[in-house]
């Protein structure tokens, strides 16, 4: 299932020579990566973010207990995760991909058909990456209530009744 | 330059004939496609066909905003994972 840190940005490195970090935002909103409150290092430290101004490829950044140039070189490589519980409720039929990702797609008759890998959106909709057991590689599941009717985040699995050819063996 | 109006859109034929079929026997499958450059043509909403990207068949379920642009734009030929972080999915 989900985890219970995801990661929301890294560090590219320093930016000026007054303590600055450059950074790259991974949210929906580039922005808005602030707002999930003090962020981890993948090491375990508690960081605040304030972000002064939107530089090439990111974002130039505050960083509490980063004071000089020396100490925002030393954070080049580290991501910065955001507690999974800050993230807000989303009304029913969305999801977080974060959520999504790792759980298991079972089809209407209890067989399993693999694990969800990842979630896309080329323009038309959205749809589930899937690798599972006897493919070869990854099948394309469209993210719709005819194609996938329950998605149980408790119990981790997701029931699909997918269309004809999604999987090989069906097609 | 664009397209003559006076030729009317371009679909290859084959890609015609599957789509009248599936609606015909109303079976819920993905039409597998290999026309990239075919436009969406009205008669096509509601079906879900299966773009060829060069790797694998990428579902593409056809909504009428999606009238007029050609499959391929919505079977992208380069995969890019990125971080998942806050991002959302909608069931429609």
């Amino acid at each position: 299932m989900s985890n219970d840190k995801i990661c929301v940005g890294a560090i590219s490195g320093s930016f000026g020579v007054r303590g600055e970090v450059r950074l790259k935002s991974f949210t929906a909103d580039p922005a808005g990566l602030g707002d999930y409150g003090p962020l981890t290092t993948s090491d375990g430290r508690s960081v605040t973010v304030t972000i002064t101004r939107p530089v090439k490829n990111g974002f130039a950044a505050r960083l509490s207990g980063v004071g000089t140039k020396e100490e925002a070189d030393a954070m080049k490589g580290v991501q910065l995760f955001a507690p999974r519980d800050a993230l807000p409720d989303l009304p029913d039929d969305e999801f977080y991909h974060a959520d999504l990702i790792g759980l298991q797609v079972l089809d209407t008759g209890g067989k399993v058909l693999g694990v969800v890998r990842a979630v896309h959106d080329h323009g038309a909709g959205d749809m589930l990456e899937i690798f599972g057991p006897g493919l070869k590689t990854t099948a394309l599941l469209p993210f719709t209530r005819e194609a996938v009717p329950t998605v149980d985040l408790k119990a981790g699995r997701i029931i699909a009744d997918p269309p004809e050819g999604v999987f090989p063996d069906d097609g | 330059m664009a397209r003559s109006v006076w030729k009317g859109p371009f679909v290859d034929s084959y890609v015609l004939k599957k789509a009248e079929k599936s609606r015909e026997t109303g079976r819920n499958e993905v039409i597998k496609i290999w026309s990239r450059r075919s436009t969406i043509l009205p008669q096509f909403v509601g079906l879900t066909f299966g773009v060829y990207n060069g790797q694998k068949h990428i579902p593409v379920n056809v909504s009428e905003e999606m009238i007029g642009q050609k499959f391929g734009e919505y079977a992208p030929t380069r995969t890019y994972y990125g971080h998942a972080a806050d991002k959302k999915a909608k069931r429609k």
